[in-house]
């Protein structure tokens, strides 16, 4: 909804730091129990109804170790970034991405990493963001941009939106920045020089926000707030008009009951999380990569005798039953 | 939402909570369902609440879920209000990739209704009916355009009026499948293959206009209204199907023939649109003097009903009246006043209209496949005398929609766009009401809104004098 104030993602989707934490800290918990008991965490999906069961047993699985916490969070990081990249790579609007990371962040609040792989989440993120931005690219031609088999991203899709509980409808910051850098050309009317460097101003203040979607800030903040997060941070490098009063200046238009200064905490708040942004290189994913690996493995060895259930059930069902983990 | 786990031997659980009743309607994206929801403590004589299932076909072999699906369950997702369709739950068939979306049961439609006073009654709908069902329908139009969602098919078919029971004679508004949000850029309709009525559709479209405006949704109340009025659709015109993307030569001349030849004194943005400006059909010719409108909905043209009528026929999508204002127009104000439910009769003590429930086909599973034998007894439908499976769902007819150019980028739109996003909302944590950003302004056909007025918030009846 093009109305911010009545949206699901204000009524459902904006958190307080320690609901983040406690929801990545179940998720990673859970995962990690499964991987205890059965040595894979890959569920198996009914057929019929899609329903989630714990994986077979398989003897002797204590060995294979779980992500941690950190890891986890080091993983979404990883592939948040390498959605801008996919996203960037088909030249796709920048709405698209930040739909696409928004969702994938959705997704991990009530998944573990080591139950649906991050690499097949992402591109189905990017896959539905396409569909709801009205930018509709086959699963085909987006699997064929990127070397990947497109039917991964067809088995993710119902379990995301589930996930997201159709909660398809998302704001970032951009359209924000657009907006108040618009308010700012009244703002600034009576500076020249300061009306022709408003679009240098947009522009930095959109990278920093590109830089902001791969922080908590997303499911932290409105994305009013993260939109002049963006815009002081870029005032503060280019200098372009005066923060302070233009802030004054919308607080007094808008007869907000809410203080100022609440304000200039939570822009204080988003610089903090985009200063700790630590974005991790391939060399630093390869220990987690491994493990994440391990994850998975440990089920191929009775991949055959799966095939030999399935071919009995073949009457009945066709290719999408196999596992939501693919 | 979504579904619960494993179910029994060869039924999705979800569907166990149901009991189908049979199929009610057959649309452009796939099939309407009765059911019931099963009562928590079943006994004899017991049944749970209706609830209308739409099922909708997967979209191409091999692309996942139907986009319109996803367009419409966002869409839904968002809104909440007593005129507008209730969402209750999203089912998914993993089968076959197919959703089914489940909404709180009608028994009637406008196209119902009206066709029963047309071909059943030969009398008109009571004056405080219509009024009654105006303005809850600009009520929910007027909540669904300051949320900036334009629905873009309004047409008696697609308005609900409840039956019998907690909201009897309340008016929904369904069927969102083409419904757009301001903010998501309005790509080429062709693009989709939408297939709609021209019925009601707004003459800047027509004749070409790029952009949709919620203008489009007023005409199109426009036409209903005059439709409640006369029991007939107002411009019936024959649709041109030749091209993909034809010009509708009859629709328009009907439209001409009844309200006069627009010009560009009056609609100054006419001179742009595409089809008046290449005129290769020679319509700027078309010369129509006495425009009859009053005599066809026979009203007085000084009477506060004919001059709300023909604010909505505005040519001019900018002078058009808005919802918002409509719902403030002297017609709503005078007696009858319209009430909460639009069916009771108009004066105490008058006999209430015995409309008909809606046909059921119980042959038909939720598969949509038919089966030879009904699977189970007709439901309390037959009970009411009504033939259980005697007519299909009717079908509206069907026409391709005019193929939209894209919205280029940083046109007015855009501009209008980013400004209605324009954090100023989104900065806002407390619910606190504030005014739109700058640039709303350049918008052609701005949704008005009072700064001071929630927007959940219905405007309330006109008077103190209600009906329930
Ligand atoms: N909630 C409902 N209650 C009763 N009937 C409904 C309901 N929703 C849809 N229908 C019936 O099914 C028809 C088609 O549904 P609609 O949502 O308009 O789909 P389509 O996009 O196929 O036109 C409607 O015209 C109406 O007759
Ligand atoms: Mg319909």
């Amino acid at each position: 909804m093009a109305d911010f104030r009545t949206s699901s993602q204000r009524e459902r989707w904006i958190f307080q730091p320690h609901d983040l934490t406690e929801r990545w800290a179940a998720a990673n918990q859970r995962a990690a129990e499964t991987l205890a008991q059965y040595g894979t965490t890959r569920l198996k999906v009914g057929s019929l109804d899609g329903s989630v069961h714990s994986p077979d047993h398989v003897e002797g699985s204590s060995d294979v170790k779980p992500l941690s916490y950190e890891e986890e969070q080091l993983t979404r990081v990883f592939y948040e970034q390498k959605i801008q990249e996919v996203c960037a790579a088909f030249k796709f609007p920048h709405k698209i991405q930040a739909t696409a990371i928004i969702y994938f962040k959705r997704f991990y609040l009530q998944w573990s990493v080591m139950e649906h792989h991050p690499k097949h989440i992402m591109l189905t993120c990017v896959y539905t963001s396409c569909k709801v931005e009205e930018n509709h690219v086959s699963a085909e031609e987006l699997g064929k941009g990127i070397q990947q088999d497109h039917q991964i991203i067809l088995n993710n899709e119902i379990i995301l939106l589930k996930t997201l509980d159709f909660d398809l409808i998302v704001y970032a910051p951009y359209r924000s920045i657009e907006g108040f850098v618009d308010d700012l050309e009244g703002f600034c009317r009576e500076d020249n020089s300061a009306l022709q460097r408003l679009k240098e101003l947009h522009q930095t203040a959109i990278s920093y926000a590109d830089k902001m979607m791969l922080t908590d800030a997303p499911l932290l903040y409105t994305p009013g707030q993260l939109a002049l997060a963006a815009l002081h941070k870029s005032n503060d490098t280019l200098k372009v008009f005066n923060f302070e009063r233009y802030l004054e200046t919308i607080f007094s238009r808008q007869h907000s009951d809410c203080p100022v200064e609440h304000f200039v905490q939570s822009i204080n708040a988003i610089h903090y999380l985009v200063d700790q942004l630590k974005i991790p290189t391939v060399k630093d994913m390869r220990h987690v990569d491994r493990k994440l690996k391990h994850c998975w493995d440990r089920s191929s060895h009775d991949e055959h005798k799966k095939k030999e259930k399935k071919s009995k059930h073949k009457s009945k069902r066709t290719s999408t039953d196999a596992q939501l983990n693919g | 939402m979504g579904d619960g786990r494993a179910g029994g031997a060869n039924r999705p659980a979800w569907l166990q909570q149901y009991e189908l009743v049979g199929k009610i309607g057959e649309g452009t994206y796939g099939l309407v369902f009765l059911a019931r929801l099963k009562p928590a403590h079943p006994a004899p004589g017991r049944r749970g609440p209706p609830i209308a299932i739409k099922k909708f076909k997967q979209s191409k072999e091999g692309d996942g879920v139907s986009p319109t699906a996803i367009r419409e369950i966002m869409l839904l997702r968002e809104i909440n209000h007593e005129n507008v369709v209730k969402l209750v739950n999203v089912h998914i068939n993993h089968a076959d990739m197919s959703l089914y979306l489940a909404f709180d049961y009608a028994e009637h439609d406008l196209y119902e209704i009206i066709r029963h006073h047309r071909e059943k009654l030969n009398a008109p709908i009571n004056p405080y009916t219509v009024k009654s069902l105006l303005w809850q329908l600009l009520n929910g139009l007027n909540y669904l355009h300051s949320n900036w969602i334009i629905h873009r098919d309004l047409k008696p078919s697609n308005i609900l009026v409840m039956g019998e029971g907690e909201e009897h004679g309340i008016i929904k508004i369904a069927d969102f499948g083409l419904a757009r949000i301001y903010q998501a850029p309005l790509k080429a309709l062709c693009d989709n293959g939408v297939v709609v009525t021209i019925w009601y559709r707004a003459p800047e479209l027509l004749l070409g206009a790029k952009h949709y405006t919620s203008a489009v949704d007023m005409w199109a109340v426009g036409c209903i209204f005059a439709e409640l009025l006369t029991l007939k659709p107002l411009f019936q015109g024959v649709e041109a199907k030749n091209t993909p993307n034809p010009f509708q030569l009859d629709q328009l001349d009907k439209i001409f023939k009844v309200l006069g030849h627009p010009t560009v004194e009056k609609w100054p943005t006419l001179a742009n649109l595409p089809w008046w400006q290449n005129d290769q059909q020679h319509i700027q010719g078309h010369k129509y003097e006495n425009p009859g409108l009053h005599n066809i909905v026979h009203l007085p043209q000084k009477s506060p009903a004919f001059d709300l009528l023909s604010k909505m026929l505005e040519y001019d999508p900018r002078k058009r009246i808005t919802a918002a204002q409509a719902l403030e127009h002297e017609y709503f104000r005078m007696d009858p006043l319209p009430g909460r439910n639009a069916l009771l009769p108009s004066q105490p003590g008058e006999k209430i209209v015995q409309y008909p429930v809606r046909p059921v086909d119980t042959t038909t599973d939720f598969e949509g496949t038919t089966s030879l034998q009904p699977t189970q007894a007709p439901s309390g439908n037959a009970a009411q005398g009504q033939s259980v499976s005697r007519s299909m769902p009717r079908q509206m007819p069907q026409q391709p929609m005019v193929g939209m150019p894209r919205v280029a980028a940083g046109t007015n739109m855009a501009a209008f766009n980013a400004a209605s996003q324009a954090g100023i909302a989104g900065l806002n944590p407390g619910n606190i009401p504030m005014q739109r950003g700058a640039g709303g302004q350049s918008h052609p056909h701005q949704l008005r809104r009072k700064a001071d007025q929630g927007m959940m918030q219905n405007p309330g009846y006109p008077q103190q004098k209600r009906r329930f």
